[in-house]
């Protein structure tokens, strides 16, 4: 069947290409739709447990989205000009629509509860800007001493204030933060540098990065490619079938995706630097053969046609296994994860597509004079790699045995490394190290209490039990708890509240900065909370009914371990000290919910390469009608695989999501030298019948095709290195490393096994 | 109710726009003087029992019922007040006094009774909530007409009663940056309000939802303000008012913030 449409293709060049290009039309047509998504929560389901409790948690605290400002004075900032700059960019920042006035929190907009000369005094810590030296101690003796504020809005070396500013829609976080550093811009001088932080901020800058990332990186790659190529084939026009396939497979499936509503998320972002070189792996194999014939026959239409016929088989299952290795990443409970993995799958098959019409037609146009003087030319020239290569295939066949050893100690070195992998990820540490956004949270972190938030939940059976008083103590315990460890630097809860005000109302007497313990206490300190602010004041810490209360925990790394610890800390304080009846505690907060996708990850990837060995295992056995023959094919890219992963642990570089993802789909990469070799070289060894025969054809035409392949994808990935997001440069440095292995392992393991059992092999099918 | 609504649309069906005005030119700042009076200095003494409804957006609600007691010193003038909390259940017997001056801070005090404490407050009144609710202080209790600049900017019939439409500016520092108010023409009693925000935008929308006429005198019974902005919303109902009871001075002592006036407090 295929050979019927290779004919007919060959007949109709210009047809067949007219045809195709029309459709990509369309396919081009969807991008204008583009819609770009940076919310990490997106990396669950919709319906996912903790992403739902999260939600929840949302509304039924009104926590809103937030953006960070921080205001750094080397000199420190209790001076009455600095603090008119800041008071000064509070007001600013204020007027500026869609900032959520009354939750602004900051020096001049938050309330401070005191005591004086008996009397409990509820006033903004800077409603005036204080001018003399006494009016500057108040102050300072003001923040300092109400630790609610300590270490949140200013540091404890006093050099350093912040003002967090909730916004009403997300979708407005780009707008604002522009509208926020000009503000900045104008209204400090120098020696006052300002930092913007905060999720929305991070958000929109890696969206405004992943544009870079497919506007400029991908060309780049693409570019790159091209001279690989040309490097390759050395002659210009051999780079434009592989080319136009390659571009071709890209737009159908990033218009596919995009017409058929789908978000470009940080791994969608990624399939065009995916595609490019796997797509084009099956044509250097079409044109490595076809210059080979070409030289013979002088017929184009017939070399064209003989160099497909032996490739059908070897083309299908490479691009199939690829695809089901991509495919598999559909088993993962990551929904960003699955797009990528269908959609490349997609673009996989369609680059078949392309390799079986688009790219004979256009060989069947190239120039027959040009094309047979150059191949000649070519020809004379013996060229060093083919001796290099020839060299390379006897030291793999005649030093058999002691490849095998050292395959097998390859083997359990890389399972030691795997054993050393640590599981971690913190989507902040995307961003390169000297990364503004890095920077800010870096200088944040040291300063204030800790950019990463998460929730501790705590829900009570019916109204107003978090105002018992063993409820309320037991919060201040779990606070006391977190706030021992190193990581946590603040927490905050509606008992720090109640504390407060019994502190306060005893005339700031240290016996009473506790949770008091009678029922009506607590409830009337509330309510004389609530006389003192806003009516939402309390709606971050306490629920309408009082049934539940909300944890604030600013911790100062997203690392998944460090939440982890947290957690375990937090378990083993809950156990040792059961909560009163009734109470449920759970977590949430975003460094939780970025906690629970990587675990999913890590298990939905472990699921997805078991599933794709196995799918690809069994395509092999048929593939070559052989159960020890499908063993062999596997075992290449099984040490590839095992000694990538063991120099991950080995090296220390953490498992984190772009690795994870790296894992199921390196799999389906690295059989395809293996088929190729194997396919080859079962055809070679009918043919020739005698092993070293076979052998030396292999190292051939073949060779030069497969390490074409390893030299385009393993370096093709390479420009990925540039980039300003780390799963990106990941990506790319793992793929690398994973691709030079898997050649290698092919090269040097397969020819190693043929010889020693290739007769078997081979032998009892005839 | 029913009958004065009748009434002014009879009137103003028979004469036409213009009567209905016809009281003399008044400016921007004698309505909202007029205004301060017939709504904050109501009668020379004043006792009422409040159920205040906060409501959020989700629709949950917090209860607060209080008995208020008010005397004035002078039209315009000083005022005392005085608020025992009935529910919620938790908060029984707390009492709340103020003195209010028209030219300087409120004195405020508290008696907490879970530790039978009588605490002196300072807060400022043109922000902090009252009780929790939407309600700030100064608009349970009034703002002085020179804090703002206001400007008549219309005649408008709401809700079929004739109003002046008047702006008012803040002179110095305040929440709002822009108030609108919509002031009956017949008795002054403000019946809508709009507070605009540092964006300029409305953020607080204050109504006069029921409005009788009790002991002669015309009473906003049940008004609401409501946070556009948040959704959060504090309806507070006003029953067994009464007028011009003679509450003597010595009601508004730490003596009854310990222990409620019977008298007054049931």
């Amino acid at each position: 069947m295929l050979r019927k449409l290779t004919e007919t293709v060959v007949r109709f060049p210009k047809t067949t290409i007219a045809v195709f290009l029309a459709a990509t039309v369309f396919f081009a047509v969807q991008f204008p739709k583009i819609k770009i998504d940076t919310d990490p929560e997106n990396m669950l389901e919709q319906k996912q447990p903790d992403r739902v409790f999260y939600d929840k948690v949302k509304k039924e605290f009104g926590i809103h989205d937030l953006l960070v400002v921080g205001i750094v004075d080397e000199r420190g900032i209790f001076d009455p000009e600095t603090l008119r700059r800041i008071a000064k960019v509070t007001d600013s920042i204020l007027q500026i629509k869609g900032v959520i006035i009354e939750d602004v929190v900051s020096l001049r907009t938050s309330d401070n509860v005191t005591s004086q000369d008996g009397t409990l005094v509820v006033r903004r810590f800077m409603e005036e800007i204080p001018e003399s030296p006494g009016a500057i101690e108040f102050l300072k003796k003001a923040v300092y001493g109400n630790p609610f504020f300590v270490d949140k809005i200013i540091s404890r070396d006093g050099k350093a204030t912040s003002i967090y500013i909730p916004i009403e829609q997300k979708d407005q976080s780009y707008r604002i933060s522009k509208e926020i550093e000009a503000i900045l811009k104008k209204e400090l001088i120098p020696q006052q540098k300002y930092y913007l932080a905060g999720l929305p901020v991070a958000e929109d800058t890696f969206g405004h990065e992943m544009f870079v990332q497919m506007g400029v990186t991908a060309p780049m790659a693409g570019f790159f490619i091209m001279i690989l190529l040309f490097l390759i084939f050395r002659m210009g026009v051999a780079v434009v079938p592989p080319m136009l396939d390659a571009m071709l497979s890209v737009i159908w499936t990033m218009g596919l995706l995009i017409g058929t509503g789908h978000t470009v998320h940080i791994m969608s972002s990624m399939i065009p630097i995916f595609l490019m070189p796997i797509a084009l792996l099956d044509d250097i194999h079409i044109l490595s053969g076809f210059f080979d014939r070409y030289l013979i026959t002088k017929d184009k239409r017939k070399a064209i046609i003989d160099t497909m016929k032996d490739l059908y088989r070897p083309m299908f299952f490479t691009s199939i296994t690829s695809a089901v290795g991509f495919g598999s990443l559909a088993l993962a409970d990551i929904p960003p994860v699955r797009v990528f993995g269908l959609f490349v799958a997609f673009g996989i098959m369609a680059a078949w597509l392309f390799t079986h019409t688009m790219v004979p037609a256009i060989i069947m146009l190239m120039n027959e004079e040009k094309l047979s003087a150059f191949l000649e030319k070519r020809q004379k020239r013996i060229s060093s790699r083919d001796k290099i290569l020839k060299a390379f295939g006897r030291f793999s066949f005649y030093r058999s045995k002691a490849i095998l050893w050292t395959s097998l100690a390859v083997l359990v070195i890389g399972i030691v490394g795997i054993y050393r992998i640590r599981v971690n990820d913190n989507p902040v540490k995307w961003f390169k190290p000297d990364h503004k956004i890095r920077i800010a949270d870096n200088v944040m972190n040291r300063f204030f209490g800790g950019t990463y938030m998460a929730y501790l939940v705590v829900e009570g059976d019916k109204e107003d039990t978090i105002k018992r008083p063993e409820v309320m103590s037991y919060l201040d315990g779990l606070q006391s708890r977190l706030e021992s460890l190193e990581i946590v630097g603040k927490t905050s809860s509606v008992a720090d509240i109640v504390k407060r005000i019994n502190y306060v109302l005893h005339n700031e007497d240290k016996v009473f900065d506790t949770v008091p313990q009678g029922r009506e206490e607590i409830g009337q300190y509330l309510f004389l909370f609530s006389m003192t602010g806003d009516p939402n004041d309390l709606d971050n810490f306490l629920d309408y009914g009082s049934q539940k209360a909300n944890i604030w925990i600013q911790m100062k790394g997203g690392d998944n371990i460090q939440m982890r610890r947290v957690e375990d800390s937090t378990d083993d304080f809950i156990n040792k000290n059961p909560p009163p009846p009734g109470i449920v505690i759970r977590w949430s907060g975003l460094t939780y919910i970025n906690k629970v996708w990587q675990s999913l990850m890590v298990w939905g990837m472990l699921k997805a390469v078991l599933g794709s060995f196995l799918i690809v295992f069994f395509l092999m056995v048929w593939e070559f009608r052989s159960l020890r023959l499908g063993i062999i094919s596997m075992l290449p890219l099984s040490i590839a695989i095992i000694s990538s992963y063991g120099l991950v642990g080995l090296t220390g570089k953490e498992y984190d999501m772009p690795i994870a993802v790296c894992s199921a789909l390196s799999l389906g990469m690295a059989i395809d030298f293996a088929i190729h070799y194997l396919q080859r070289f079962k055809a070679a060894y009918r043919e020739l019948k005698s092993l070293e025969a076979a052998h030396s054809f292999m190292a051939g035409e073949p060779y030069r095709a497969i390490l074409g392949n390893a030299i385009v994808i393993s370096l093709g990935f390479l420009p990925l290195i540039t980039s300003t997001l780390t799963p990106y440069v990941t990506v790319g440095t793992f793929f690398a490393i994973l691709m030079v292995f898997s050649t290698l392992a092919t090269l040097i393991l397969l020819p190693a096994m043929m010889r020693l059992w290739g007769e078997s092999l081979f032998k009892r099918e005839d | 109710m029913k009958i004065i609504k009748i009434f002014i649309v009879a009137l103003f069906l028979i004469f036409g726009p213009k009567f209905v005005f016809a009281q003399g030119e008044l400016s921007a700042n004698d309505i909202i003087a007029k205004s301060r009076l017939s709504f904050y200095y109501a009668g020379d003494d004043m006792r009422a029992k409040v159920l205040m409804e906060l409501i959020n957006k989700n629709g949950q609600k917090r209860v607060r019922e209080l008995t208020m007691l008010r005397k004035d010193y002078a039209q315009g003038g000083n005022q005392k007040y005085f608020m025992y909390f009935h529910r919620p259940a938790d908060v029984k017997d707390t009492a709340f006094m103020v003195y209010k001056y028209p030219d300087k801070d409120d004195d405020r005090w508290l008696f907490i009774p879970a530790i039978s404490l009588v605490k002196r407050i300072a807060a400022n009144d043109k922000y902090s909530s009252f009780v929790g609710s939407d309600f700030t202080y100064e608009d349970v209790s009034g703002r002085k007409p020179e804090e703002d600049t206001h400007t008549l900017l219309r005649k408008e019939i709401l809700n079929g009663t004739d109003c002046y439409v008047i702006e008012s500016i803040p002179k110095g520092a305040s929440e709002y940056t822009k108030r609108i108010s919509w002031i009956a023409a017949m008795d002054f009693l403000p019946l809508k309000e709009e507070f605009y925000d540092k964006q300029n935008e409305l953020y607080r929308q204050f109504e006069a939802q029921e409005i009788e006429s009790l002991n002669g005198i015309p009473t906003i019974t049940k008004r609401v303000m409501k946070n556009t902005k948040t959704g959060h919303r504090s309806e507070a109902t006003f029953q067994e008012v009464e007028y011009n009871l003679g509450i003597g001075d010595d009601t508004f002592s730490e003596r009854y913030l310990r222990k409620a006036p019977v008298q007054w407090i049931k």
